[in-house]
This record gives C-alpha cells, sequence and structure tokens, in this order.
C-alpha cells in the first residue's frame, strides 16, 4: 500500500484520514498484507468459493405490490427535503 | 482510406412487473415523487433483499426471445459507486452469472439480412430519478424508479450503421413487446440504450479507440448521434482534428453534438462481490419449460398466419400485429365468432376508438376477446344492433362482461324481430311528421332518413335496419 | 460507565438489545456519529419475536461503531468501561442485573469476548436459525444475532423465543432447521491446539473446562487445528469488503448525520462520512474496498470465499469425529481502555479465536470464559453440553 493508492481509496469511498490516521492504515496493510501470505500457501485452484455458509436456493417471492411507508414517514429524518424530494446540492453534469 | 464503424449496444428495458425487484414497492410508471418507495429502496439499513419471481421468468423470456443460452444457476452482485439516484450506494446486478447468455438477434437492412449477437442479458435494478431545480439551485431525489426490475442487454459489437442499429433496436423492442416482458417505452425511460462506438480501418480486426454514450433515449437521436460520432472519429483520424481517448460522452439532442462528459479519476472502479443475502436462483427442467411455453409466435409468423389462411389484408395483419394484445383479443375472437375480418374489423376500428378515446395505446387493450368474439357473432346473426353493439364494446372497457348475450338481454340491446311493434312506432312517426313524408315523396330522400331516425330512436336501436326501412316505405307508400 | 444509548421501562421479562438492533421506540446508533438519534420506521424480526414471547425491551446497549471493534471501546458515546477495564455494554446489563439477556449483533467476536471476561454465557447460534431482519448490515456473510446470559437456560429460553425462519430474511433456514431440539450427551470434544496462544489464565480456564468434560465422562483430545489460524486473516478480508458496502449507504443525503460544511455533492458526501465515522470504521472501508479492486479481487478477496471453503470443509471433517471444538474467545482476561486506544487493531489480532465460527456460521456457545464450537445445527448439543459445565 503507498501514499496514492491510499488516497485514491479515499476519493472512491468519499471519506478523508488524517495523516497519522494514513500512517496508521499503511502500517496495518502492511500487517495484513503479511498475514495474508498464510491464505496464499493454501492451494485452492480447486476450491470454490464460498459465498453462503448455509446455502439455499430460490428464495424467492410473488410479484406482489405493498405500501407500508408513507413519503413523509421515509423523509422525516432527512437533513434536506422539499416537495416531497431528498434534496441535494446541485450537480454539474 | 475507408473506415468502417464497430458498434456495440447495451440497452436497458424495464420489466414489466408489478412490484420492484427486491422490495414490494410498486413499478408502476408514473406515481408522485417518491410514491413507490420503502426504507429498502431509500437505502435505510435494515430491509434484506428478497428476489421477485416474476423477475426471472420475465429475464427467462426475454432470453427465450433472443435465442440465448439461460444460464440454469444465476446469481446476484453489488456495484458500488456514488451517486445520489443510488440510495444504497450500490446497485444489485448479475456480474459473475447472468441469466442469459450467447443469444442472436436477426435484422433487415437495405443491405440485406444480418444477425447480430447477443453477448449476454442480465437482470439488475433501475437508479432513481434527477430533478435539476433552477429555483433553489439544488438537485431533488425521487427513488420511485430505484429498484424496479431492468434487464440490460448487451450486443456484441456486430452492428455497423446506424441503419443496423436501429433495425436492431426496433427488431429487439418488437420482440420484447410481443413476449410481454417490457412495454419498451422511449419517452418513459423504460427502454433505454448505451452506444459504444469505434471506427477502424476497412478489414482490420484491431478495434479502435471507442467511446460510449449513455442513457440515449430515442430512436432518432441514436440516428445523429451514431452519425456525428462515426464522423468525427473519422476526422480525428483522417486530419488529426483530435485525439481520440476511451471515454463516455453526452449527446446533445438539442445542439446536436456530443461532449466529453467529466468523469472522476476513481469512476468505472465499481468493486463487484456476490451479494451474500441472494442465494442463487436455480432453474430447473420444470421452471424452464414453464416458461418455454408461454413464449409467443413471433409477430412476422402471426401476420403470415393472417394474411394466408385467415384471409386479412396485408394492412388489417399490419395493424394487428403491431400489438401482442390486439393480437391476443383478435384471435380469441375469431375462435368464438370465426370470421377473421369481422373480428379485425371490430378492434383496428372500434377498439382503437375507445383507446384513443381514453389516450391509451394499443398495447393496453385489456378486454376479453371471448367476449368480443360473442359480440361479433351476435351482430352477425341481427341478434344486436350495430349501434347498440358499440355501446357494449364500451362496457366491455369498463368490466369483464363473461356472457354477452345475457347482458343485451338484461339491457334492452336485443333486435326486435316484432314487426308489428315496429309498425307501430313507424305509423306513430309518420302520424308525427307529416311535412318529412311530404318531402320524401317529393323526392327528397334526406327526408327519409330523418323518419328512420326518429324511428330507430324510439326502438332504441333494436331494430333490424333493413327491415326497419322496408316498413317505413311501405307505409309511406300506404298514404 | 455507557451502558445504554437508551434505556426504556423495565417491566418483568427485561431484555437489552444492543444499538445494532432496530427498534422504532428508541432510537439505533450503531454506536456510530452517523446515526446518532436514527429512528428506525420498523422493527428486528428479533424483536418482534421476543416482544410476542412476552419479553420487554428495557434499553438499548452501547456498542462498537458497526460491532467492529474488540469490546465497544470505539462508541461514538464514549466505552462502557470501569476504572479503565472495557465491559462490553450489552453483557454489563446482564451483569447488572437490568436484564435477564442480551440479544446482540455478533460481527466481529465483542459479544462472545464480553461475555468470556464478564463468566456469563453466551450463544451464538447457526447462521441463518435466528431472522437478521432489521439489524444494521455490517458483514451479512457471517453476522449473526446471539444471546448473552447469566445461565444456560435463561439463553435456551430466549433462543428458543429468537429462533425460527423469516420470510424477510432471504438466508433465513427452514422453519424445521431453525428449531432448537433435544440433544444428545457429548462423547468426543476435541481441543484447538492452534488456538492455545492465550496467556496462562485464560489457558487455564480452558484447562477447567476440559477437566469438567472429562469429568463428565466426554474424551477429550487435543488437534493442531491449523486450518482454523486462516480464519483470521480470510474473515477480515471478507468483513471488511462488506462492511464498505454495506456503510456506502450512510452519505448525509436521506437521513442521518449531514456536515454543514459543503458546497457541492462530493463535499457532502466527503465530509459527513469523515465527519461522522470513526477511525476504524474508515479504515476497514478502506482496507475492504481494496480487497474489492480490480487488481485484487481474486489474489485476495475471492481467495478469502476460497479459504472459506476449505475452513468449513476442515470443520466438517473434525465435527464428523468430535461433538465440540474446545478454545479460548480472547488471549487476555482483561482490556484496558488504553490498551485499545495505542493499538487500534486489537479486535483484528483477538480474531483469531472468533473468526473461525465467523466465517464459517457455526454455533459457538461461550461458558466459563472459553468457547465450545460445534457443527451446524448443533446449537442444542452445545447448549446441553454447557449445561453439564
Amino acid at each position: 500500500m503507498d501514499i496514492k493508492t491510499l488516497s485514491r481509496l479515499q476519493k472512491l469511498n468519499q471519506l478523508n484520514l488524517t495523516e497519522t490516521e494514513e500512517n496508521e492504515l499503511m502500517a496495518f496493510f502492511e500487517k495484513a498484507e503479511k498475514d495474508a501470505e498464510i491464505l496464499a500457501s493454501v492451494d485452492t485452484e480447486n476450491v470454490e468459493r464460498m459465498v453462503y455458509v448455509m446455502p439455499m436456493t430460490n428464495i424467492i417471492r410473488e410479484d406482489i405490490a405493498k405500501k407500508v411507508f408513507t413519503r413523509d414517514q421515509l423523509q422525516e429524518q432527512a437533513p434536506e427535503a422539499m416537495d416531497g424530494y431528498w434534496q441535494v446540492p446541485r450537480l454539474v453534469e | 482510406m475507408k473506415y468502417e464503424t464497430v458498434i456495440g449496444l447495451e440497452v436497458h428495458v424495464e420489466l414489466a412487473t408489478k412490484s420492484k425487484i427486491f422490495c414490494s414497492c410498486s413499478a408502476e410508471f408514473g406515481a408522485e415523487q417518491n410514491d413507490h418507495v420503502c426504507p429498502a429502496c431509500s437505502g435505510m439499513p435494515g430491509m434484506l433483499p428478497i428476489v421477485n419471481k416474476r423477475v426471472v421468468d420475465l429475464g427467462m423470456t426475454a432470453g427465450m426471445m433472443l435465442n440465448c443460452d439461460i444460464n440454469r444457476v444465476t446469481t446476484f452482485d453489488k456495484k458500488s459507486y456514488y451517486y445520489p439516484d443510488l440510495p444504497n450506494a450500490y446497485q444489485t446486478t448479475q456480474w459473475f452469472s447472468p441469466i442469459c447468455v450467447n443469444g442472436r438477434v436477426d435484422i433487415e437492412t437495405s443491405k440485406g439480412p444480418k444477425s447480430i449477437r447477443i453477448k449476454q442479458i442480465h437482470m439488475e435494478e433501475d437508479a432513481g430519478k434527477l430533478v435539476h431545480d433552477d429555483w433553489s439551485d439544488t438537485t431533488l431525489v425521487d427513488f420511485n424508479r430505484t429498484s424496479v426490475p431492468l434487464i440490460e442487454i448487451v450486443s456484441q459489437p456486430d452492428i455497423s450503421s446506424a441503419e443496423e442499429a436501429i433495425a436492431y433496436l426496433e427488431r429487439l423492442r418488437d420482440l420484447l413487446r410481443f413476449a410481454k416482458v417490457s412495454d419498451c417505452r422511449w419517452e418513459q425511460g423504460s427502454m433505454r440504450c448505451d452506444v459504444n462506438l469505434s471506427i477502424r480501418p476497412e478489414g482490420s480486426d484491431v478495434l479502435g479507440v471507442r467511446t460510449e454514450m449513455k442513457n440515449m433515449n430515442s430512436l432518432s437521436a441514436i440516428t445523429r448521434a451514431i452519425k456525428y460520432e462515426v464522423a468525427r472519429h473519422t476526422r480525428a483520424l483522417e486530419k488529426g482534428t483530435e485525439e481520440l481517448v476511451q471515454e463516455t460522452r453526452r449527446w446533445d439532442d438539442n445542439e446536436g453534438k456530443s461532449y466529453a462528459m467529466r468523469t472522476k479519476e476513481t469512476a468505472g472502479d465499481y468493486r463487484y462481490f456476490p451479494d451474500p443475502n441472494i442465494m442463487p436462483v436455480v432453474i430447473d427442467d420444470e421452471w424452464f419449460s414453464r416458461i418455454e411455453k408461454t413464449l409467443p409466435e413471433l409477430p412476422e409468423v402471426k401476420r403470415e398466419k393472417y394474411t394466408g389462411e385467415m384471409g386479412l389484408s396485408e394492412y388489417d395483419a399490419d395493424q394487428l400485429v403491431s400489438s401482442r394484445a390486439l393480437c391476443d383479443v383478435f384471435e380469441d375472437a375469431v375462435s368464438v365468432c370465426g370470421s377473421a375480418k369481422e373480428a379485425a374489423n371490430w378492434i383496428i376500428t372500434d377498439c382503437m376508438q375507445v383507446l384513443n378515446k381514453k389516450k391509451m395505446t394499443a398495447d393496453m387493450l385489456d378486454i376479453n376477446g371471448t367476449s368480443l368474439g360473442q359480440l361479433i357473432k351476435l351482430v352477425s346473426e341481427d341478434k344486436v344492433s350495430r349501434g347498440n353493439a358499440k355501446r357494449i364494446l364500451a362496457a366491455m372497457f369498463e368490466g369483464e362482461i363473461a356472457d354477452v348475450e345475457a347482458y343485451a338481454k338484461e339491457y334492452g340491446f336485443i333486435v326486435s324481430n316484432d314487426t308489428s311493434a315496429i309498425e307501430n312506432i313507424v305509423k306513430e312517426a309518420i302520424a308525427a311528421d307529416p311535412k318529412s313524408v311530404a318531402d320524401f315523396k317529393a323526392g327528397k330522400e334526406k327526408a327519409l332518413m330523418a323518419l328512420f331516425g326518429k324511428c330507430m330512436k324510439q326502438l332504441k336501436g333494436n331494430a333490424n335496419p333493413q327491415v326497419l326501412r322496408e316498413i317505413l316505405i311501405a307505409e309511406i307508400n300506404k298514404i | 460507565m455507557k451502558v445504554y444509548i437508551t434505556k426504556s421501562e423495565a417491566t418483568g421479562k427485561n431484555i437489552v438489545v444492543d444499538d445494532m438492533i432496530l427498534t422504532t421506540d428508541m432510537p439505533t446508533t450503531a454506536g456510530s456519529k452517523m446515526l446518532d438519534g436514527y429512528m428506525s420506521l420498523f422493527e428486528a424480526q428479533a424483536v418482534t419475536a421476543l416482544k410476542e414471547n412476552g419479553y420487554t425491551i428495557c434499553g438499548k446497549a452501547n456498542t462498537g461503531e458497526f460491532n467492529l471493534d474488540l469490546l465497544g471501546e470505539t462508541s461514538h458515546f464514549g466505552p462502557c468501561e470501569e476504572n479503565g477495564v472495557l465491559k462490553g455494554a450489552a453483557a454489563q446489563t446482564v451483569k447488572m442485573g437490568d436484564a435477564m439477556a442480551a440479544v446482540t449483533l455478533e460481527v466481529n467476536g465483542s459479544s462472545a469476548r464480553a461475555a468470556a471476561l464478564a463468566g456469563l454465557v453466551m450463544m451464538k447460534p447457526t447462521y441463518g436459525t435466528v431472522s437478521r431482519f432489521g439489524t444494521i448490515p455490517a458483514a451479512c456473510s457471517g453476522e449473526t444475532v446471539c444471546v448473552t446470559a447469566a445461565d444456560v437456560d435463561t439463553v435456551k429460553e430466549v433462543l428458543t423465543a429468537l429462533k425460527g425462519h423469516d420470510d424477510k430474511d432471504g438466508t433465513s433456514l427452514p422453519q424445521e432447521k431453525c428449531v432448537l431440539g433435544q440433544a444428545m450427551p457429548a462423547k468426543k470434544v476435541a481441543v484447538a491446539k492452534s488456538l492455545l496462544t492465550a496467556d496462562a489464565d485464560t489457558l487455564a480456564k480452558v484447562e477447567a473446562v476440559k477437566a469438567k468434560l472429562i469429568a463428565n465422562g466426554v474424551e477429550v483430545v487435543e488437534i493442531e487445528a491449523e486450518q482454523l489460524l486462516l480464519a483470521k486473516s480470510a474473515w477480515n478480508i471478507l468483513m471488511s469488503a462488506e462492511l464498505c458496502n454495506n456503510v456506502s449507504k450512510y452519505d448525509g443525503v436521506k437521513y442521518g448525520y449531514r456536515t454543514p460544511n459543503y458546497t457541492n455533492i462530493d463535499e457532502l458526501y466527503t465530509n459527513s462520512r469523515t465527519e461522522a465515522f470513526g477511525y476504524l470504521t474508515k479504515s476497514t472501508v478502506l482496507f475492504g474496498s481494496e480487497t474489492l479492486s480490480e487488481a485484487n479481487y481474486f489474489k485476495v478477496y475471492d481467495k478469502a470465499q476460497r479459504i472459506r471453503r476449505v475452513i468449513s470443509e476442515y470443520l466438517t471433517a473434525v465435527f464428523a469425529e468430535y461433538d465440540a471444538i474446545l478454545a479460548p474467545v480472547c488471549s487476555k482476561t482483561e482490556y484496558t481502555v488504553e490498551e485499545t486506544a495505542a493499538n487500534k487493531y486489537m479486535a483484528y489480532e483477538e480474531s483469531t479465536y472468533t473468526a473461525p465460527s465467523m466465517i464459517t456460521g457455526i454455533p459457538v456457545v461461550v461458558t466459563g470464559g472459553v468457547q465450545l464450537m460445534g457443527a451446524p445445527l448443533s446449537d442444542a448439543a452445545l447448549l446441553a453440553m454447557a449445561e453439564t459445565l
């Protein structure tokens, strides 16, 4: 992990670290990468990835529409809303 | 040097479901802002996604219509990026195992027939809508479309002109509408298209620098945009007017120009990974064949049947196959009334008239074809007059009429064969209007029509016009 | 001592839930400034199930931010500590007698550690047997609603109320698998030698439990269990990637904290998130994001998913022979605020012991300061074993 990648990561995830925090995290990356070497030592060529610990299939529902909450309820805690819309600074294309 | 154009299209189609893909909010178009929204599709924590089965049905249907292989195990993945129209800051889509792969769409252009290969079709959720408000100088966010189910149909770069692109899109639209996968309305955004385009020296097998124009929403704009981009790329290669870079461009249809979009340095880093909350969807043979059975005949097959064995004119057949809904009502009606010509007339003229009045499109025709068939039969048997049949038809648009004859009886729409009743009315009419009688006798044909109209009104339309006319003339002649 | 985020009226059969579990009459904050005061429109299925069974939710316990940390030290509202010693707020309510049980969302071992340190009984049931509907998502592929109480009977009673199929959770198992059944007495228990890396006091607890098992006629065998050491790194990768994705929705637009310092959307996002997330959340997000980058996906993230299967298959083999695996829950018997301030990654270090069950979703019972891990759906057997200790 280098500072350039780390600063790109911060932009990508919309958050900033202080310089001290950056250094702390870079040290952690180093440590975690070293720890991950133990994973690399395991041959997983023929091992299928395991996304679900208790796998099932076809957990699906019927196509039925329901309305549970009103717009006002949903926007009650909006930092800013207007005319039933959530509101953000103007976006430039 | 001569150049050839290489185009691949990514078409987004909103699926015709009642509810959204992962939550139970209504997917209906046109609601008030944020009226079809719940905690899940407005990015609140704690709700878990449950896949709408109908979405899988329609995804499979689309794949079958486009000659695809259906992946029998299909899974969902998360794609992360920040934008205000994406409330969870991730879109659930299919990255690793899309529902359909390896399809084909056959098109016809002025250069003859051609096959456009489909790379894949995947299911995903739509994003919300942003409205830029000049008054407050802010952007307003509407999540009604968030999580509405979409399929994205990705073609191979097999398209080499605007004409082919349009032929492909029109064919795609016909097939998907016919299979009721989507209403495919460009103007409502239920069909949208991203155009990937590059040019290269003719015969070369190396692709040129590719530009992408996103969210194109009309065929005419797509035609103009492709022509503009081809010219721009050609100029750049021939005259060195600019250096082509791989980028996303915005097409401004008013100005007729494309512009490079400002993109973040982090753009495109979507960090896809499988969604552990959504179990794989496994399509077994039973499910597969259940969907296969629902596939409609292709429009051209129907057209041939209509003009061939059913004897319709080319015009009538074209009108009917423009919409699956018309075909369905037509075929049901014919199976009852036996007359293709009559059924076609009733649909193309009378049903369309009602739809137009209601500002509805042909696809929205939702009457029972069997009932229409019964009605046509009653008219052809002279049991209901044409005028009253139209009234009954109008009633069919308001609610189903299972037994049309019983309905006609109940509301007094059955033609009277009782000539003495008609004679009485005619006599009264003649007595009440000696002027018209005199005029008619003096040779004014129109005067007869006035009397005829009055009688028919008295009879509430329930008289055979021919019979009424004959009695009327006979009675006048008696005077 | 910051035990509660919100305290409600205590009437009768009181249960405290941690602040990762949504309630509609009290805020749910996930221990984060981002969700300070956040009121959910709906409640967790766990809360509904508790109420339906006659329990009262007597309060919301303080949690570390998104329960990623060691013992709640990263809470925006301050840690739950006594004389500088970290307590784990939910466990503390049980210890103080305010609640008969605590229901918490286990993400990275903090519930197990708190129970072990407090000498309480805790069970993390098999993944999918208690609905996660209405819990604040952090690492969905492994996080589990669990129960802490003073004794095995109470844990069992509350778990019985919580367990059950839920249509609103797509990972919820069929009802017949959710029920706590009857269990055969344990015959054979393995001690995971690879995890015996704790201090003497902790190892003494393992020895004590071992001795009791033997006294009860159970055969106790030491196994190497080196595969379990893969779990820490692998779970950290999977958990971080999922956390990154799950907390990206907190952006200052829809609800929650919005920075006053912005002129455009990027500033709104970045400043809101920078100001409202604590360091551990931020660093977990950035780490997780990197594991999913195009360059790392197969090398790091996908590798961790495959390692998950390696561990899971190893455990299947072990449980074919043994009824449970005995191991420490953490490396020490006490952790201070000072330590966690000096080493912000202590939870990561300590997850050596808890990651094997987090990454595989197997059930765990914590008792006598140690843990017994069992095969999937062996929850009843684990509880029965704990009862004999």
